[in-house]
């Protein structure tokens, strides 16, 4: 992997990622030409067209981007955190922590957006309970392998939360029951306010990308690493709060959507290599343009009805990462 | 001056409730040119003192030194420029070619947004011809066997090009061929320059064969250095080890081997 290589993954993907946001804007129940949807975007009238593109159309698309942007960046920074191919962004308890208390917020029928504020608080709490727990493990002076500690620690507290999830869907409301399992699925439906997900996605790129090279060598060990250089107590909480932070902005945008965090980042080894320097920025690239795509799939394919979009990520998801994964088996 | 010096170290193993000391209120000096063999039993703190060499244990920087400088005096990248360290076990989680990992080591150079440059690519090469891996460069490391990662590792060691190279069991697992090819590959490489080599190595004979000098732990703090035939004695060797030893001859060629034991217990 070469500097030239890396942006040639990434202008590959960011075209790809612009189409997909085109195809997101014009396609639905009114299919609109590409050239009036640059209309809508440059002007600023507000005629039917103009309205369903910009307040319904853009929000979701720009919210699912977000979304699976944070995801795959959040995958790829937990693979290499916990150096195990199997981790992904819920995989430490943010997206159980946020389930919880978004559900326990729609079963007091509480408005949608302290759903938003709930979720987010219950992602926080769930960083900060890892974070406290596993202190001797992210913060010990010295450099040792601790990841699987801290993983268990992790999925512990993950297992916890699907346990109040459970019990929240027993007891609730037939009426309630739906909107619940929507949410927990991932769903871009009501995406009004994209932007605060955008703007956590660039401080997230901004944090941690500069750190990718130290990345490739925490990889080999932390003993290793240190010896090379790198500060590996500061670089293991660094990951772990950008990561955590990035998955809960996206787990409060858009729900649980599974399988970006896991996938995306594999994909794009198989395809390309593990260099992160290439891997992060590609990562959220494509978790981007995938959640994008899923969208458009869920809200078109039973159109008026739609899917969660989780459902669909999965559904491609699992036979594409097999056939990739089967592919390069010797 | 010139070289590693180390001044009055103690190192202790275990918690804080029940320590055992490895080294006790060791004082040596490692000098340029000199190939350095640490040996001793297993759990002697052979580990610990090399990645005490290298910097990376806190509490014993200040008793080291690195030309006549302590080592937590030391930046982080300019200490890696200086010693390189191969740690007994590195991970593979993830598949990745042979030159790519090796090239990871050339981190403590790397400039601007950190991608590596031609000259970085040909010292991974470079590094690579030296140990015979050349063919290997395109390679997975995770279809590699035990040996061949061992040789990559200690491939990426070498590229980082630093003066002087701490060890931690560059042999394990390789073939008493490959053994040899490195440790002569080793051996050129400290030539006449101002370079050093420091490994902990099992094999007696092979270190009273390549080594200059020696130091031997017997894991109950004793230690003891100077040049390698004064050291690796069947009577030193053969206390700190805990099991009787005897030098043969045959040949100009000599060997420590364990004394038979006379009868079954």
């Amino acid at each position: 992997m070469n500097a030239q290589r890396a942006f040639m993954v990434w202008t590959v993907l960011g075209l790809a990622a612009l189409a997909v946001f085109v195809a997101s804007l014009a396609l639905g129940s009114i299919a609109v030409s590409p050239l009036r949807v640059m209309q809508a975007l440059a002007s600023r009238s507000t005629d039917v067209i103009d309205e369903i593109v910009l307040s319904l159309r853009l929000p979701r698309a720009l919210g699912g981007f977000a979304a699976g942007a944070l995801l795959g960046m959040a995958g790829a920074l937990l693979q290499v955190l916990l150096r195990n191919p199997l981790a992904e962004p819920y995989v430490l308890g943010v997206s159980g922590g946020a389930a919880a208390f978004a559900l326990a917020a729609m079963l007091f029928s509480l408005s949608w957006w302290s759903v938003d504020v709930a979720a987010f608080a219950g992602a926080f709490l769930s960083i900060l309970l890892v974070l406290g727990l596993a202190r001797r493990e992210l913060w010990r002076g010295e450099p040792q392998d601790t990841s699987p500690r801290l993983l268990l620690t992790g999925a512990v507290i993950a297992a916890g939360w699907g346990a109040l999830i459970t019990l929240m869907l027993a007891v609730a409301p037939e009426s309630r029951l739906r909107g619940m399992v929507f949410w927990l699925t991932g769903d871009l439906n009501g995406v009004s306010m994209p932007w605060t997900a955008l703007i956590a996605l660039v401080i997230a790129l901004i944090a941690i990308v500069p750190a990718a090279p130290q990345l490739n060598i925490l990889l080999r060990g932390d003993v290793a690493a240190e010896a090379l250089g790198v500060r590996v107590v500061q670089l293991r909480v660094r990951v772990y709060l950008v990561a955590s932070l990035a998955a809960a902005a996206a787990v409060t945008t858009a729900g649980t959507i599974g399988f970006i965090g896991l996938v995306v980042p594999h994909v794009l080894r198989l395809a390309f290599g593990n260099d992160q320097r290439m891997l992060l920025p590609a990562s959220a690239l494509a978790g981007g343009l995938a959640v994008m795509g899923a969208d458009l799939i869920a809200r078109t394919v039973i159109a008026p009805a739609q899917l969660p979009v989780g459902v669909i990520t999965a559904l491609i998801g699992v036979p594409v990462f097999l056939w990739m994964l089967l592919r390069r088996a010797p | 001056m010139i070289g590693l010096q180390i001044t009055q170290l103690t190192l202790r193993a275990g918690t804080r409730a029940a320590t055992r000391v490895l080294v006790a209120d060791l004082t040596q000096s490692f000098a340029p040119g000199e190939m350095w063999c640490v040996a001793g039993p297993n759990g002697a703190g052979k580990t610990t003192l090399i990645a005490a060499m290298a910097g990376v244990s806190k509490t014993a920087s200040n008793a080291i030194s690195l030309d006549g400088r302590a080592l937590s005096a030391w930046g982080a990248s300019e200490l890696a420029r200086r010693r390189a360290l191969m740690p007994q076990a590195t991970h593979d989680a993830f598949s990745a070619t042979v030159l790519d990992t090796v090239m990871l080591n050339r981190f403590p150079h790397l400039t601007g947004w950190g991608w590596e440059s031609d000259a970085d690519r040909a010292a991974a090469h470079a590094a690579l011809d030296m140990l015979g891996l050349a063919e290997f460069a395109s390679r997975d490391v995770l279809s590699l066997s035990g040996g061949e990662r061992q040789r990559v590792a200690l491939a990426a060691t070498l590229c980082q090009n630093a003066p002087l190279l701490l060890l931690d069991e560059p042999l394990a697992h390789l073939d008493v061929h490959h053994q040899i090819d490195c440790l002569e590959a080793l051996r050129g490489w400290v030539g006449s320059k101002q370079r050093s080599v420091i490994f902990s190595c099992h094999d007696l004979n092979l270190a009273r064969r390549f080594a200059t000098h020696a130091l031997l732990l017997d894991g109950a703090g004793h230690t003891h250095a100077g040049p390698v035939r004064d050291v690796l004695t069947p009577e030193r060797a053969g206390a700190a080890f805990g099991y009787p030893l005897t030098l043969i001859q045959q040949d100009g060629h000599e060997a420590l081997v364990p004394v038979m034991r006379s009868t079954s217990p």
